[in-house]
């Protein structure tokens, strides 16, 4: 049951270049500095070695995150991709290829859950056990939900991740909440990633965790 | 203080049976029809064994209407096949497939009782957290450590921890999964929409 998901190629070499079974990872940064696309990388890395993604998002549509996808993924296998949409912006092309959740609210996380489950279940159903998740962004549930109720459900979430031997990569904008909340939703996850833009505009990663190798910052 | 737990049980001829195997651990009531059950219903009671397949009233209507009157009790749905992800999205807690043994029957009724207690140890659990969290951004690590109050709190996070995990069990149950995630969204979804921001934080 040793999984490990590879990410090569993504992140300093000096950091990490797979990710165990059943890891969390957090990618924490002030806002449009990139963390969705970098999450986005570190999800689709997978896709080529028969891997499930599945998506939960807040902000973007189901067409524009799959678009995303295809450029990293050009013969995306939309079999292998799963989105629960809970932005509330609706999905203009039919995406009948997709298997898509709609859930009405980032608040609404019975729905978000029962959409989840539902995907896993199909990737099982296809004998499609290692999968990548995915949660962009967790700043939007903070706004719906209270602080707490956003807390317990990451506890949940990152267990059901860890129970089902997948790894979970989410998202927060860490300027636009108080430090305290970053640190304490930080301290459940097993990896940190954190970009900064340097003095000199610069965009800088560090990765923390205590399997990350350097804890350095690295020019990406 | 988990005492005066009730299992209603309303499965007709096994009722008997199960109440056998129950009342020994628990306080139980039988009802054997859906208009006697909504009878016997209050908020002393803590876990209803539903059967869905019943005269009178329905399962089913049984069930909305223990939601609807906001009794705090959890619902496992007696069935004869197993529904998994159905049976969450029809507002049950858990399910028992029958027929169960006695273990299996008490199993479930412990699962569903620990569950009553997550959403009060997980803000437990937040809190403790929260509070050292406030205090490493105060002092450092090495400084924290000298006080006798720090380390029984870092014991403390490290037992609320492992208590919450115990409760949620293993997560790649569906039915776990959502069942804990429902009793995390009791207030919330009922009290807040969108907007309402970080208000919680001290």
């Amino acid at each position: 049951m040793n999984t490990t998901y590879d990410i090569s190629g993504i992140l300093p070499d000096e950091t990490i270049s797979e990710i165990s079974g059943g890891t969390n990872v957090l990618i924490s940064g002030p806002a449009m500095i990139g963390k969705q696309e970098l999450a986005i990388k570190l999800i689709a890395s997978g896709h080529d070695r028969d891997e499930g993604i599945l998506i939960v998002t807040t902000r973007r549509n189901a067409t524009s995150l799959i678009n995303d996808f295809k450029q990293i993924i050009p013969d995306l296998d939309t079999d292998r991709i799963g989105i629960v949409n809970c932005s509330g912006t609706d999905d203009r092309q039919r995406l009948d290829e997709i298997a898509l959740e709609k859930v009405s609210s980032p608040g609404d996380l019975t729905g978000i859950s029962i959409g989840t489950a539902r995907l896993l279940q199909g990737f099982y159903d296809r004998d499609i056990s290692e999968v990548r998740h995915g949660l962009i962004s967790l700043s939007t549930m903070i706004q719906y939900l209270n602080i707490e109720t956003v807390f317990k459900f990451i506890h949940i979430y990152t267990s059901r991740i860890e129970d089902t031997n997948g790894i979970g990569v989410f998202t927060i904008d860490n300027d636009s909440h108080e430090p305290r909340t970053v640190n304490v939703i930080s301290s459940e996850y097993d990896l940190i990633i954190e970009l900064r833009e340097n003095e000199s505009g610069d965009l800088e990663l560090r990765v923390l965790g205590p399997e990350s190798g350097s804890r350095s910052w690295y020019p990406y | 203080m988990k005492t005066n737990r009730t299992t209603i049980d309303r499965i007709g001829d096994v009722a008997e049976t199960y109440q056998r195997w129950l009342s020994g651990r628990y306080d139980t009531i039988v009802a054997t029809s859906g208009a006697e059950a909504l009878e016997v219903l209050d908020d002393d009671v803590d876990v209803v064994l539903l059967d869905r397949m019943m005269s009178s009233i329905s399962g089913d209507e049984v069930l909305s209407t223990i939601r609807a009157k906001n009794i705090d009790c959890r619902v496992a749905m007696v069935t004869a096949v197993d529904p998994d992800l159905d049976v969450i999205e029809m507002g049950f807690d858990e399910y028992v497939v029958k027929p169960p043994d006695r273990d299996q029957l008490i199993e479930t009724i412990e699962r569903l009782l620990d569950r009553a207690d997550l959403d009060d140890n997980l803000q437990q659990y937040y809190s403790l957290l929260s509070r050292r969290i406030a205090l490493q951004q105060q002092k450092s690590e090495d400084e924290l450590m000298e006080s006798t109050e720090y380390r029984d709190l870092l014991e403390r996070i490290e037992m609320a921890h492992e208590a919450v995990d115990e409760q949620i069990g293993d997560m790649s149950s569906n039915v776990n999964f959502l069942g804990a995630v429902k009793e995390i969204m009791g207030d919330d979804e009922r009290q807040n929409g969108p907007g309402s921001r970080e208000n919680n934080q001290q």
